[in-house]
């Protein structure tokens, strides 16, 4: 096999930089193109690292009064948004971190944000109520008040946002402010992801379950079995392959053909502890994880949902996030500790420039 | 992650009106070394001085199954979740319910979530009364018998609007209610910090230490008194009381230990349970049989007590002797012979409450194979209305003591310190509503080796 190329002894995990933050790192994520890492801890103290040195540009601090809760990083990745305890959220500039807006939703906590796919709005769950602003701070739509706290919200497509909370998902169209869709069910639902085409919507559940819907054909699936709650769920880049925590394994299940109705899910027992974070890689089957127990691991999925270790490190301490740079070629993990660590994450072939295929 | 490294939670419920507030105040301003965050779900009334403090609205989320012990509470899940990630910033967590709340999800958090049972851990549940008002509360809420149901510490709170005999009353309606629970009187929730913050309440050591007879059964005689007697004819005299008869059992050859009294009384319930034969005054008293004295005459009453030859004849009465100052008279010295022993014990009476305490007390080991089964049908059954459960289990073969508790449904055994030379023995009380005791303890008898 004359195109594979060498590698250290970490497997796929290469030297790559760490950093510190002054509290336990709950958010994270790539800015400028990945030129560029944002850092945000439980304090609310927000760090921005050069993408490929680790060399500090800029860091501020009590960002949000009690506490920082989300984060999130516009698609360009110009502009990212924080929110908190104070009931605010900033939307600041990355180059500098300077705010641009301050919104103050009130009292309660702003656990929750999203960009849409295009940019153009942004997301905001607070307490039982939903906000939609656009980039530069104006509002555009409210919710009105869903009948449990929002515990997740993600876009379905540029005008339709998707809230969960107890007992129900329900789609928005923002921009005619009318209800497209309710999906109901007796439990309460503490994640959310859809697959990237939108017809599948899967929620974690405290009952220790996943529950998932199709919204092209209103059939839903329960899948039981899990120890602990789903916290954390990760949809591949084509949507067949979902990625679960829940215990100390990953489970996957697989979309492909009549699954995962009836299937077996793929394992992938790596951790001794439970998953504490999980994301796909931009493109390709690639899933990388993060335990309690410190270890970050990138896996190579199979289409049933199983597959091998490809790399592994430890990041010290409980692993809070976990994000891929937008070419994949770097993984970056913060622990509980506030300790960065960002990997290289080299090619395997030359045909293949960018992560796997 | 061992106990001692997780974050004790201590749960302030109680009525509105019963000085929740009060008491978190007092908690916070004094000087006791910890840092506690606290989970306010109650607004207003009196502010909150100092301290991290979140308030956050009660969210009761039910599961799919339709299970309530499987209820939890969605806001604790999402306040503690956060409060998890800042633990240099506090070391105890105090969390305080509205008024109406239902401990059961709060308490059933600590259990379900696997999250937050890893690095918290339910210190203690503190139900304040509000003695002036309790007690028309208990008739008109489950809520409130439910909280007086899942306390480990019962502060009987504005104890100076209320008479002593009020509070005697109140107090003994309570412990019926839940035998396992400190109580402690107040004004104004004054009370040791120490009485309230870790207690490590689901400890039942602690509690054993506290209250040594709290496991002991129900008899339906409230005394026995040994007395040592020469051959000859005695009276048993006896002067107007609270009834116009009182049922009596008396037994030669009483011995004056624990181990005697005990088996004196084992015996003595079963004759109780027998059909009492009535005895007017002036008859005498036979041995080993239930009797009834027939007091309704005026004055002193005497009975006849044949003593063949030196014996220790063991009386056991349904009153106290003081109630009717029983005396035994040697008949022809006219001389009061004193007791050499008497032995109080925990009397039957009647359970006004729905909510009640049941305890099972037995020596022996238990065949964990069995208790299991019982314990998953019992809890399976009657779950919904067993609020909590706590005891010692001895299982066969292994050295340590097995540590039982739960709350509804959900339970935890874990082995404990070592036996020793401790008699082995299984201590188990379970707080409830309508509980069937007898069942109850044959259901456990059965899982006895």
């Amino acid at each position: 096999m004359p195109d594979i190329e060498p590698f250290s002894p970490r497997g796929m995990f290469h030297e790559g930089w760490t950093a510190e933050v002054n509290d336990y790192a709950i958010a994270c994520g790539w800015a400028l193109k990945g030129k560029q890492f944002i850092v945000g801890d439980v304090a609310g103290g927000i760090f921005a690292f050069e993408g490929d040195t680790g060399k500090i540009i800029w860091e501020k601090e009590n960002t949000h009064s009690g506490g920082l809760l989300a984060m999130a990083i516009h698609p360009e990745g110009e502009i990212f948004a924080t929110s908190g305890q104070d009931g605010n959220v900033q939307i600041c500039n990355c180059h500098e971190g300077k705010v641009i807006k301050t919104l103050d939703l009130g009292k309660g906590w702003v656990e929750h944000l999203k960009w849409s796919n295009d940019g153009l709005f942004l997301a905001i769950a607070s307490s039982k109520k939903v906000y939609v602003f656009n980039e530069i701070g104006e509002e555009k739509w409210i919710s009105e008040d869903h009948p449990s706290t929002v515990s997740a919200i993600t876009w379905s497509n540029k005008n339709e946002l998707a809230t969960a909370c107890y007992g129900r998902v329900t789609f928005f169209d923002i921009v005619n402010n009318k209800t497209n869709q309710k999906l109901e069910w007796q439990g309460s639902l503490v994640s959310m992801e859809l697959s990237p085409d939108g017809d599948i919507v899967a929620c974690g559940s405290q009952d220790n379950s996943v529950h998932f819907w199709r919204r092209s054909t209103g059939m839903d699936a329960e899948m039981t079995g899990y120890p602990g709650k789903p916290s954390h769920l990760s949809f591949d880049d084509s949507g067949k392959l979902l990625a679960t925590s829940g215990s100390e394994r990953i489970t996957v299940w697989s979309f492909i053909g009549n699954g995962p109705e009836g299937t077996m899910p793929g394992e992938l027992c790596h951790h001794t502890e439970p998953i504490s974070s999980l994301a796909f890689s931009n493109k390709g089957m690639l899933v990388a994880s993060g335990s309690r127990d410190g270890s970050v691991v990138a896996s190579f999925l199979k289409n049933d949902g199983n597959g091998d270790p490809v790399g592994a490190a430890f990041a010290g301490d409980l692993v809070g996030a976990i994000s891929w740079r937008p070419d994949d070629c770097a993984l970056a993990a913060v622990n509980a500790k506030g300790v960065v660590n960002v990997w290289k994450f080299k090619v395997r072939t030359n045909l293949f420039s960018k992560g796997f295929k | 992650m061992s106990i001692k490294d997780k974050v004790p939670v201590t749960i302030l419920t109680g009525f509105l009106g019963s000085g929740k507030t009060t008491l978190l105040n007092r908690i916070l301003s004094e000087e006791h070394g910890k840092r506690i965050a606290v989970i306010e779900n109650e607004y207003g009334e009196v502010g909150i001085d100092q301290g991290l403090v979140i308030n956050a609205d009660e969210e009761v989320f039910e599961m799919s199954n339709g299970c309530i012990c499987c209820t939890v509470r969605g806001d604790l899940i999402r306040v503690l979740g956060n409060l998890m990630k800042r633990r240099d910033k506090f070391d105890y967590v105090l969390v305080e319910t509205t008024g109406l709340a239902d401990p059961g999800p709060v308490a059933q958090t600590f259990f379900m979530d696997e999250e937050i049972s890893s690095e918290f851990t339910l210190d203690g549940i503190v139900t304040l009364v509000d003695a002036a008002h309790i007690d028309q509360q208990l008739g008109r809420s489950d809520e409130s018998s439910e909280q007086v149901a899942f306390a480990d510490v019962l502060v009987l709170n504005k104890t100076d609007l209320v008479s002593d005999d009020a509070l005697n009353t109140l107090e003994s309606r309570l412990r019926d209610m839940n035998r396992m629970t400190r109580i402690i009187r107040a004004e104004n929730a004054k009370v040791p910090i120490e009485t309230v913050l870790n207690l490590s309440a689901f400890d039942l050591d602690q509690i054993l230490k506290r209250r040594p007879t709290f496991l002991e059964p129900e008899y339906p005689f409230e005394w026995t008194g040994v007395y040592d007697l020469d051959a000859g004819k005695y009276e048993l005299m006896l002067e107007e009381g609270p009834d116009p008869e009182m049922s009596l059992v008396a037994l030669a050859n009483q011995g004056e230990s624990e181990e005697e009294l005990k088996d004196g009384a084992e015996s003595s319930v079963r004759l109780y349970a027998e059909k009492a034969n009535s005895l007017d005054p002036g008859n005498t008293i036979p041995y080993g049989e239930h009797i009834n004295l027939k007091l309704e005459d005026k004055g002193n009453k005497s009975f006849i007590l044949n003593i063949e030859k030196q014996t220790k004849i063991g009386l056991f009465t349904q009153h106290t002797a003081e109630e009717f100052n029983m005396k035994v008279i040697k008949s022809d010295e006219s001389k009061e012979i004193p007791f050499n022993t008497e032995r109080f014990w925990q009397a039957e009476h009647e359970h006004d409450d729905e909510v009640g305490s049941i305890a099972i007390e037995r020596f022996g080991d238990v065949d964990p194979e069995k208790l299991n089964t019982w314990m998953g049908r019992l809890l399976s059954e009657k779950g919904v209305d067993i609020f909590r459960t706590k005891g010692f289990i001895s299982y066969l073969g292994n050295p340590r003591r097995i540590v039982f508790q739960g709350v509804h449904m959900l339970f935890t055994a874990q082995p404990d310190k070592e036996w020793g030379n401790e008699p082995r023995r299984n201590q188990l009380v379970f707080i409830g509503r309508n509980l069937n005791e007898k069942e109850m303890q044959e259901g456990f008898d059965k899982c006895l080796i």
